[in-house]
């Protein structure tokens, strides 16, 4: 059985409003750059779970690097993921999008019981998130 | 109760929730801790007097290998089979090498023999792979960039989630193929049935590189979530996502 892997995306659920409303010097962002922004197209499917998924195509952003657009999956309310449709071939932009992957890859919850991610040395352990729910036992 | 300890080179910790007294449970921690210890005794690459350095020196005769080591390398030649060589415990050039399916395996084991004591609801979590019986238990994938993150958080009840990644230990993970190390994933979750599954065919996937998320999907039972190079995140549909 051969299963398609559907979602292949680059994480910048938070992309979409910091590239959007808050230009900073080390990000793509170019102050005006939001204009002339076509309505977002949609696509929608109801996921495995019962629980319906929602494809929304971003606004092109024009920006002083080059075009920017998104595609975020919602899952009910939820932003499930969001892949990068368009970006510039800059360096500010690809010095941003980890800054950037980096706060949106972040869970939406951080209350969990236990941590999957190699922790192999005891250094990496004590610093680790596993550690600290280790110790409050 | 929680307990920790070092073992196989590995921080492992054991949650038991509710259930028997303490004491009982404590005596079957003792045992599962216990056969970890074995485990790194017998396996490990490390100890030069351990049954895997032997039958790699030629001291043991492979007809003559205990049941639980031709196990495990049956294991290994399964997913060097199933993913076309890229994933190998025995790489030229580099000692015999089982430990991607001896720790899985081993922790399974060790999760085994809680439930067989009468345990029912547990997570063991080996540095990073973590078996879970009863539940929900609610596992944060480490942020493959940030120590201090999550990439995503799973629910899983009676199931297993291993993540091979770069971020830990570096290019550690070899193609077998080339004998280089896989540079064009981050890190690779596996959700499965149990523990030797998903631990083997999360490093397995790792090995074969980005066209390793593919197979581990394809594989039965198997769920997957994975961050690339370029930070894009894939998975299948069916993982198990905390709400």
């Amino acid at each position: 059985m051969k299963r398609a892997v559907p979602i292949l995306l680059l994480t910048v659920a938070g992309l979409v409003p910091l590239w959007r409303f808050e230009p900073q010097p080390e990000t793509a962002s170019a102050p005006g750059a939001t204009a002339g922004a076509p309505a977002p197209t949609t696509t929608g499917q109801v996921g495995a779970g019962g629980v319906a998924t929602q494809s929304v195509d971003g606004a092109l952003v024009r920006t002083r690097h080059g075009d920017v657009r998104v595609e975020v999956v919602f899952e009910g309310d939820r932003i499930a993921s969001v892949t990068m449709l368009e970006q510039p071939d800059s360096a500010p932009t690809r010095k941003a999008v980890p800054l950037l992957v980096r706060e949106t890859l972040t869970a939406q919850s951080a209350d969990v019981d236990t941590v999957s991610g190699a922790t192999t040395t005891s250094e990496a352990y004590v610093e680790s998130l596993q550690a600290a729910i280790d110790a409050k036992g | 109760m929680r307990r920790v300890e070092q073992v196989m080179g590995l921080p492992v910790s054991v949650d038991l929730r509710g259930g028997d007294a303490d004491g009982v449970r404590s005596v079957a921690v003792d045992r599962a801790f216990a056969w970890l210890r074995e485990v790194d005794a017998r396996f490990s690459p490390f100890r030069p007097d351990s049954e895997v350095c032997r039958l790699d020196r030629g001291e043991l005769d492979p007809a003559d290998v205990s049941a639980d080591l031709a196990h495990v390398l049956d294991l290994c030649a399964h997913y060097e089979r199933a993913t076309g060589g890229a994933f190998s415990a025995r790489v030229p050039g580099r000692p015999l090498d089982p430990c991607a399916v001896v720790k899985g395996w081993a922790v399974q084991r060790a999760a085994d023999l809680l439930a067989g004591a009468g345990a029912t609801s547990f997570a063991v979590n080996a540095g990073g792979d973590v078996a879970t019986a009863g539940g929900p238990w609610r596992v944060g994938l480490r942020h493959p960039l940030d120590p201090t993150a999550f990439s995503a958080v799973l629910t899983v009840t009676d199931r297993a989630v291993a993540t091979s990644a770069r971020y830990e230990r570096g290019d550690h993970i070899l193609d077998a193929r080339t004998g280089r190390p896989v540079t064009d994933l981050l890190s690779l979750t596996v959700v499965a049935p149990d523990l030797t599954t998903a631990d083997a065919t999360a490093t397995a996937a790792f090995a074969m590189g980005a066209a390793g998320v593919e197979w581990a999907a394809a594989r039965p039972g198997c769920e997957v979530h994975a961050v690339d190079a370029a930070h894009r995140v894939h998975r299948t549909p069916g993982l198990p996502i905390a709400a």
